[in-house]
């Protein structure tokens, strides 16, 4: 009897350290997922272009949104079928065109199956037609629903992203399927970093 | 037997405090990652404490000695950044229209990538003449836990923090919607509390070393 109490007590230790080292891995994410699955909502990026072949240097087509496109985009607090990967930058940001090559990669690495991976640029709405999305298709970030926020706002719309952000490009931030905000990154995104981020928001099953 | 039970139970109670000890060293680490990201920085209401900063001919300031007799304008600038360089001219005339009245305007930059003479080399290209100090190893800009570029802090004449954030709301001046800086400025020189005492915008990161 006694026997068998410590054993649990062991076993319930241990288990302890174990789920809480693998907790600290992730950046608080949150694992109240339970209403992950319900009616599967149409995503905003689900009905864009996906441009499926990267090397066709066509221009990809971007899309301009507002305060409440973005909303939406981000899909805070709503079940959504895959993490959701948001970029913002701008083509006058010269960390944003460095990281490019990274977003790309990683865009390859986690298909349009696995993770919904939204680009939102910057730039001024006249730029639309032409510096976006020639960089795009010079950087072959082309495999991306590509937005460009024309905010009447600026303020409501990074507080919107999160209210810890100053609004300094390039920033990064990582939706689970909860809709919470399991990571963040301001600056030039650190591709390893990412990548664990990722798998642990990926890591969580749908239910 | 009995002992050999005793030595166990010891042994799972060992187990259980390095897990909570585990635990602690968890909650305590995270909420150390968590503080640069929780706006350490400086609170709207809170006396900015003086610091010393060399300008771009090493000369040494202090942020008393820069002190407008009214309030006190700090942005964080930089020479590269098209957004920051937008604002060029709206910076210098903002320090030429308050000088008179008390407030004094004062860049910063805190840019690893910016040298102290690329810093004078443009603020003579572009006719800045207000003063800019240069902020190696961004210590100023990780005790206002300030990002972006431009971004701008104004003190009243107690050196209270009372405004902080874009300069106004756009950065194509013929745009402008909403002058926040010049706003706050007003409304500390006739005495009234600045109305939105946080506004931000987008702008280019602050390069740190």
């Amino acid at each position: 009897m006694t026997r068998g109490l410590l054993t649990a007590a062991l076993c319930a230790s241990l288990a302890c350290a174990a789920g809480l080292a693998s907790a600290c891995g992730g950046q608080g994410t949150a694992p109240k997922q339970g209403a992950a699955q319900p009616a599967s909502k149409p995503q905003g990026s689900a009905a864009k272009p996906e441009g499926s072949s990267v090397k066709s240097a066509a221009a990809p087509k971007v899309t301009e949104i507002k305060e409440a496109e973005l909303k939406s985009l981000l899909g805070a607090g709503t079940g959504r079928e895959r993490p959701m990967l948001v970029n913002f930058w701008a083509t006058w940001c010269v960390p944003c065109r460095e990281e490019f090559p990274d977003l790309v990669e990683i865009r390859g690495q986690y298909g349009p199956d696995t993770l919904d991976f939204a680009l939102v640029s910057l730039d001024d709405p006249s730029d639309i037609g032409k510096a976006v999305p020639e960089f795009l298709a010079e950087a072959q970030a082309t495999a991306f629903p590509s937005y460009l926020l024309n905010a009447d706002d600026p303020d409501a719309a990074i507080n919107l992203v999160d209210p810890t952000w100053s609004g300094e490009l390039p920033a990064t931030f990582l939706y689970d399927r909860s809709g919470a905000l399991v990571f963040k990154h301001k600056g030039r995104v650190n591709p390893d970093e990412l990548r664990a981020a990722l798998n642990e928001a990926l890591k969580e099953k749908k239910q | 037997m009995k002992k050999l039970k005793a030595i166990a139970l010891l042994l799972a109670l060992s187990f259980a405090f390095a897990a909570l000890a585990l635990w602690a060293t968890n909650l305590v680490l995270s909420y150390a990652f968590a503080a640069p990201d929780a706006k350490a920085g400086v609170a709207i209401g809170a006396v900015i404490p003086d610091f010393t900063l060399p300008d771009a001919d090493g000369k040494e300031h202090s942020l008393a000695s820069l002190k407008g007799k009214s309030g006190t304008v700090i942005i964080f600038m930089a020479t590269q950044c098209p957004i920051s360089n937008a604002y060029n001219a709206r910076m210098q005339k903002l320090a030429d229209d308050y000088r008179a009245r008390g407030v004094n305007v004062v860049g910063i930059n805190s840019n690893s990538t910016e040298s102290a003479a690329e810093v004078k080399s443009h603020a003579a290209e572009k006719g800045l003449t207000f003063t800019i100090l240069k902020d190696a190893n961004n210590k100023i800009a990780d005790r206002f836990s300030a990002q972006a570029t431009p971004e701008a802090y104004l003190l009243d004449a107690s050196g209270k923090l009372v405004y902080h954030g874009r300069i106004d709301s756009s950065r194509y001046g013929y745009l402008i919607t909403s002058a926040d800086l010049r706003d706050a400025i007003e409304a500390t020189l006739a005495g009234r509390a600045v109305v939105k005492a946080e506004v931000k915008a987008f702008g280019c990161s602050i390069k740190r070393g």
